[in-house]
């Protein structure tokens, strides 16, 4: 069951301050009152004890004797006798219960019948419990055993009983003030201790509709205080979040900007790979433009650069997007490849070594992938190798995947630029970005990539065949 | 109250100087002894041991005071010959009569005599003894003539006596004790000393306000200091009359006197008692 109003601390120690101070303070009321009450008794009992001692003594003989007179005359005596005892009524009683004399004869005239009130009580409650401030004490007089009379007296206990009630009320008020006292301090203690919580509490509500706000320094308790310590901790946490947010979106940003910069000098560089071989091939038709043969070999060359330019330009125009290049691997493909690098490694005096093991004339993997991968391979491969040197490319379809492997004889390929290649870690400096879209290209088409450091490096790609499925060219972006 | 000790005291203190003037030889003479009862006012210290000194140096020779609560245990040493002389009352000296004889009678207003009061409370709105039938009567003592023999008289003459007419009587042993009982409400009525009453409304006025006179006596012989018809000692009674006689001549004499407000002590003659005499023959003829 919910509560309506959740009562807080603050009111809820004063509340239960209050109780346990009531339920102390009515406690030890009870135990003082028991006490002054036993007191009092005992005095009463002491007093009137030896009053009652004293007039039965007096009182003997005449009751023997049923000599009005003298029992009124010890009476008489008696009251100035005994002042400590406020005696209102005093009747020396015959067994047969008449008054044989009485302090106030006119009230309890000589063997009238002594009033109910004046029989000795069944039940023997003490004398301060009579609610009139008046209580009958009484004494049995007897001579030898037999009853020869007895004494009641009616006693003013009203000192007593205001005496009581007087301290009942000190009690009382000082109780009273005790409680409020307490609670107030309570209510003041727990209000400061519980500040931090409240402050704590606000902002972690602040925090819930907007960002976590550091708490105002003028709103920290003192920092050697546990609410010191709890509110620090809180904007320390507060600190290390915002901290972390900015770092992460300074990150966001820079690795926006990477991946556009990379972007666009893998858009150039795919630009630029087929313009040597389409130069070349122009050189070719300049040279030999009457040789029909090779003035179409090379026109169909220049054809198949401008058509990878435009895939590429077209690729960045609608940013790769699936289908547009889902063109399956064909043997001409890898020729084109063969083209562009046989150029690249003229103009390097390298030796191309190429092999390459296809059955069938289409395999199932983008071409749109293979060439770049091969490409990206391919240009490193002939940039590391030294003049003279030899760049061998290997590839071939088999069980379920495309395997290629491309060769150089170069100084081995450097620690960052294998990270690059296999891990597909980003480069700080933003450059080899060929490597890094390989590593990409061969991730997402779900491939692995193994680099071999030996006499140059050797580089082993497997690509699994796509069964139907479209590898998306935007993720890789 | 106990006043013998001092009394003794006093007497060995007069026995000593005696001895010490006389010869060593010569026995301390025998004091002179006189009983005491509540007749008049309640005993006073200061007064008894005036009155001792009084006689004292009257006689020549102690004297010793003797109180006793009742008339009847005075009246009783007195005829035993136990004491010399005895301030009683009349009622006794009149039973008495052939056993006793009058030492002298005090003088108050100009006579011998007084009278007996019957009082009630003052808001008792009783006129005549009859309305006090049933209800409680204070006495003074039995061989009292005014604090019991007047009323029970007054009442035999209606054939009635004070335990038929009244719900309860008791005897006080003592004139100031009825004016107690009957102002304090334990007695409706009380029969007491005419004289007594007067002097307490006098000196303690606060005792007697409470009551009031319902009836006076006729004047009936004041309580005598009487002595045995066969005293030990002649000499001391004679002596003692003496001194009574001459005290408003003393100026220590006069003193008590006017502490007693009593004119005097004169001589009388038993007949000065046929009055209460009378009294008695009405009284004892309803038992």
């Amino acid at each position: 069951m919910k509560r309506l109003y959740p009562i807080p601390f603050a009111f809820k120690v004063p509340i239960v301050v209050a109780l346990l101070m009531i339920v102390v303070a009515a406690g030890i009321s009870k135990i003082v009152l028991q006490k002054i009450g036993e007191t009092q008794t005992r005095h009463i009992e002491q007093l009137t004890g030896a009053y009652l001692d004293g007039l039965s003594t007096a009182l003997l003989p005449p009751l023997m004797r049923r000599d009005a007179w003298e029992a009124f005359d010890a009476l008489d005596r008696a009251r100035q006798l005994y002042s400590g005892v406020h005696a209102l009524d005093v009747l020396a009683i015959l067994p047969d219960g008449k008054v044989l004399a009485a302090a106030d004869p006119i009230a309890h005239p000589v063997l009238s019948l002594a009033p109910p009130t004046a029989r000795p009580p069944v039940s023997s409650a003490g004398p301060l419990e009579a609610d009139a401030g008046q209580a009958w004490i009484h004494r049995e007089i007897k001579s030898e055993g037999i009853a020869i009379g007895r004494i009641a007296a009616l006693i003013d206990v009203s000192a007593y009983i205001a005496e009581r009630h007087e301290a009942e009320l000190a009690l009382l008020v000082v109780n009273a003030a005790l409680t409020l006292v307490l609670a107030g301090l309570g209510y003041f203690f727990v209000r400061r201790m519980l500040a931090p919580m409240n402050v704590l509490s606000s902002a972690f509500a602040d925090a819930q509709v907007g960002r976590p706000e550091i708490i105002a320094e003028d709103r920290l308790p003192p920092p050697d205080t546990e609410g010191g310590r709890l509110l620090r901790g809180y904007n320390r946490m507060v600190a290390a979040i915002e901290e972390r947010e900015t770092l992460r979106r300074r990150l966001g940003e820079e690795e926006r900007i990477a991946v556009l910069g990379k972007l666009a000098s893998s858009m150039a560089h795919e630009v630029n790979n087929p313009l040597g071989g389409m130069f070349n091939a122009l050189a070719m038709i300049r040279r030999y433009g009457d040789d029909a043969a090779r003035r179409e070999g090379a026109a169909n060359l220049i054809e198949r650069g401008l058509a990878s330019i435009r895939n590429i330009v077209r690729a960045a125009l609608v940013q790769w997007r699936a289908g547009d290049s889902g063109a399956p691997l064909t043997r001409s493909d890898i020729d084109d490849l063969r083209y562009i690098a046989q150029a690249e490694a003229d103009l390097r005096r390298v030796r191309l070594d190429w092999s390459v093991a296809l059955d069938s004339p289409e395999i199932p993997i983008p071409a749109q992938y293979v060439r770049q991968v091969v490409l990206n391979l391919l240009l490193n491969a002939l940039a590391a190798t030294p003049e003279s040197g030899t760049v061998s490319f290997f590839c071939e379809a088999g069980d379920g995947a495309f395997v290629l492997e491309v060769r150089d004889e170069g100084p081995g390929m450097p620690q960052d630029a294998r990270a690059r290649l296999v891990e597909g870690s980003a480069s700080p400096s933003g450059s080899g970005l060929g490597l890094w879209t390989v590593s990409r290209i061969v991730a997402m088409a779900g491939g692995g990539i193994e680099v071999e450091n030996s006499r140059g490096t050797a580089v082993y790609v497997r690509l699994p065949f796509a069964a139907g499925e479209v590898i998306d060219a935007k993720s890789a972006a | 109250m106990r006043p013998h000790a001092e009394l003794r005291t006093r007497r060995a203190v007069l026995i000593s100087a005696a001895a010490a003037i006389a010869a060593p030889a010569i026995a301390a003479p025998t004091p002179v002894t006189m009983g005491l009862t509540p007749v008049f006012l309640d005993s006073d210290i200061q007064l008894l041991a005036q009155i001792e000194s009084y006689l004292a140096r009257h006689l020549k020779r102690p004297v010793q005071l003797v109180q006793r609560r009742t008339y009847q245990e005075i009246t009783a040493l007195l005829i035993a010959g136990a004491i010399d002389t005895a301030w009683i009352c009349g009622l006794p000296f009149v039973r008495n009569r052939h056993r006793l004889q009058l030492v002298a009678v005090p003088a108050y207003r100009g006579e011998p005599t007084y009278k007996a009061y019957l009082i009630v409370r003052k808001d008792d709105p009783s006129t005549e003894l009859a309305r006090l039938s049933g209800q409680v009567h204070a006495f003074s003592d039995p061989d009292s003539n005014s604090g019991y023999l007047v009323t029970r008289a007054l009442l035999a003459l209606e054939g009635r006596t004070p335990e038929s007419f009244f719900s309860k009587t008791f005897f006080t042993y003592g004139h100031r004790n009825v004016i107690r009982a009957v102002s304090s409400g334990l007695a409706q009525s009380g029969s007491v000393d005419g004289y007594v009453w007067d002097v307490l409304s006098e000196i303690q006025p606060g005792l007697t306000a409470a009551t009031r006179i319902l009836r006076m006596s006729e004047p009936l012989g004041f309580p005598p200091i009487a002595a045995p018809s066969q005293p030990r000692d002649r000499g001391a009674v004679a002596e003692v009359r003496s001194a009574l006689l001459r005290m408003s001549d003393d100026p220590r004499g006069r003193e008590i006197l006017a502490s007693l407000r009593l004119d005097g002590f004169v001589a009388a003659r038993p007949a000065l008692f046929d009055g209460i005499a009378g009294l008695l023959q009405v009284a004892e003829r309803v038992e």
